[in-house]
């Protein structure tokens, strides 16, 4: 039986096939996956999915191993086991305001702040940390519109280069965590096939030492 | 799944475990002295009409403690008991939505060391055996030997509940930044973060032994060793590996721990341990080794490896038409009377109409009466004897055996 590996489309995809290949698990290429899902190719098969699915693929067991940013486990915890940080894909979810709006520091936030964010479960984790008061209003993109037309006071959202960020006026208040792609495994896989898992898992390991 | 069910609790009851039967409420302060925050967060609870708080049972080990500590106090230690029963949850967790399901279990109360562990360890594996299933593995682990390596690294508190966190969120990156951040390197430290490879037979423990320098996890060890050896003598050592990165909960179990899997089913069927501090909450200290079965999983394992569940086999069709009603049920009681299955028929009928009844029916054989003396016989193969109705029980009951 062979290993399946589940990667995800986007800003991932580039960083995850460049590795598969430098492991010498896959050489696979974008234009090769096209619009396939799926491919099987030196007995590994390798399945295209959302970035916010690849957990899920792999914690029911339909995927062994995943290549997912940290902040999509933040949504999505438990179920897998969580092995390697693969160092590419790195962002911050950070909380921004409207560049003209007074908010700065914790202490001058109101009571309860409005937040608009993707990320409600990390949101909600960061405001109970810090004991404040937030009402999360979940979107599903766009979300740097949401202070602008008065949705929300302030936005949680991923940066890489906080170029989105300025275009729409935006400033950085707070720092909510750190994301980086990260290597996920299925629970029962790495018992019920320990041995074929673990190499695979070591050779993506190196490759990422290697750097 | 009733079959399965019936099957373990059979299994169960000829290992010695007497079948108990126990609330399905339970006062929300005596449930929660023996859940984490975890189980007791999914508990569903309501009030009665004193405003005391009450709670569906969401797992059977506490109500079995329970009940061995309160009704069952002065009946003497140690004690076998099971149960099959459904549970609730409000919150189904990462891997379901629903909120009840099936749980068969068996908790061996009042025994402590190596052999009452493999007792329970190779009851399970009969369990699933008798529960239809083929392919599965069993990992056995134990809670000391992460507490030793946790207790040796001499950590500050606080990173302590870091590093007890990101091991329960199987966070191994986490893991990595924690203990990297410490100014101590050691052998046990490293062991912590191979954590998900330290799976194998007997050699990983030898391997193991010679990195840990600490009294718990080696006494772990040695209790290792002696529980494979005693599921060797069990006929297990095929389906049993070691599992020193069992990554259970900490705070409740005090030994060994085993968790069994299917093929390609990402999560497991069976799991359980040793547990000496519950019972002491309920005012009886007692060492005590239980597993639970989860019922729901073992059918989907079933279903999903193309074994298709087996309907209750049905030993006789009784028809009957004319006068041979009577005979019939003469027939159908002696037949019972000699432990077979039968069913009687509700109409009469014809030869030609008994014989496609009996194919709806599904039985081994087919008996038709049609006056108080004249009886057929058809057997599994189709072929039709004329007997004496005193003869019929004798030649089912041979041709069934």
């Amino acid at each position: 039986m062979s290993v399946s590996i589940a990667i995800c489309t986007g800003v991932l995809l580039e960083g995850s096939l460049e590795l598969l290949a430098r492991a010498g698990v896959a050489e696979l290429d974008q234009k090769q996956l096209g619009r396939r899902l799926l491919i099987e190719k030196d007995g590994v098969r390798v399945v295209l999915v959302r970035p916010a699915d690849v957990a899920a693929y792999v914690d029911f067991g339909a995927a062994d191993l995943g290549v997912v940013g940290k902040d999509q486990l933040w949504e999505n915890p438990g179920g897998h086991f969580e092995l390697v940080d693969l160092g590419f894909g790195a962002c911050r979810l950070v909380m921004a305001v409207p560049e003209a709006s007074g908010l700065a520091g914790p202490e001058t936030w109101p009571p309860v702040l409005r937040v608009a964010t993707k990320y409600p479960r990390a949101t909600a984790g960061f405001f109970a940390a810090n004991g404040h008061g937030a009402d999360i209003v979940r979107l599903h993109g766009s979300v740097e519109l949401a202070p602008q037309v008065g949705l929300a006071d302030a936005i949680v959202d991923l940066t890489a280069t906080g170029n989105t960020l300025k275009d729409n006026r935006l400033r950085v208040v707070a720092v909510v965590g750190s994301s980086t792609a990260r290597l996920i495994a299925n629970q029962a896989s790495l018992k019920t096939r320990g041995e074929e898992l673990q190499a695979v898992v070591k050779r993506l390991a190196e490759a990422v030492r290697r750097g | 799944m009733r079959g399965s069910s019936e099957a373990i609790l059979a299994e169960m009851r000829r290992w010695g475990y007497r079948f108990v039967v126990t609330p399905t409420l339970e006062s929300e302060s005596v449930l929660s002295l023996g859940l984490g925050p975890d189980q007791r967060r999914r508990l569903f609870r309501f009030a009665d009409a004193d405003g005391s708080l009450l709670a569906v049972v969401g797992e059977k080990t506490v109500p079995v403690a329970r009940l061995a500590a309160g009704r069952l106090r002065s009946a003497r230690l140690p004690l076998r008991l099971c149960y099959a029963a459904s549970v609730l949850a409000n919150d189904g967790g990462r891997f379901s939505n629903r909120r009840e399901t099936h749980q068969a279990g068996a908790e061996l109360i009042g025994a402590a060391g190596p052999v009452a562990d493999a007792e329970v360890i190779a009851l399970a594996v009969r369990c699933l055996d008798a529960g239809g299933l083929r392919r599965y593995q069993v990992d056995v682990g134990h809670s000391e030997f992460f507490h030793g390596l946790l207790a040796g690294l001499r950590l500050d508190p606080e990173v302590e509940v870091g590093v007890k966190a990101a091991l329960a969120a199987r966070d191994f990156v986490a893991l990595e930044q924690l203990l990297g951040a410490t100014p101590l390197k050691s052998a046990e430290q490293e062991l912590l973060l191979r954590f998900p490879a330290l799976r194998g037979g007997r050699e990983i423990l030898d391997a193991a032994s010679r990195l840990v320098s600490n009294r718990r996890s080696e006494k772990a060890l040695d209790e290792l060793a002696r529980v494979h050896e005693l599921l060797g003598l069990h006929g297990l050592a095929e389906v049993v590996s070691l599992d020193l990165g069992a990554i259970r909960d900490f705070d409740y179990y005090t030994g060994v721990t085993f968790e069994a899997f299917g093929p390609d089913l990402g999560r497991s069927l069976a799991a359980g341990g040793r547990y000496d501090g519950l019972l002491a909450r309920f005012g009886r200290p007692a060492p005590a080794t239980g597993f639970v079965v989860y019922l729901d999983l073992v059918a989907e394992a079933m279903a999903r490896s193309g074994e298709a569940p087996v309907l209750p086999r049905i030993d006789a069709a009784v028809a009957w038409s004319g006068k041979g009603l009577k005979q019939a049920v003469r027939l159908a009681s002696s037949l019972r009377l000699f432990g077979m299955r039968a069913v009687l028929d509700t109409e009469a009928r014809s030869t030609a109409d008994a014989a496609a009844w009996w194919k709806v029916i599904g039985a081994t054989n087919l008996v038709h009466c049609s006056g108080a003396a004249t009886t057929a016989w058809t057997s599994r193969r189709g072929k039709t004897r004329r007997l004496p109705p005193e003869q019929v029980v004798g030649q089912i009951s041979g041709a069934v055996l």
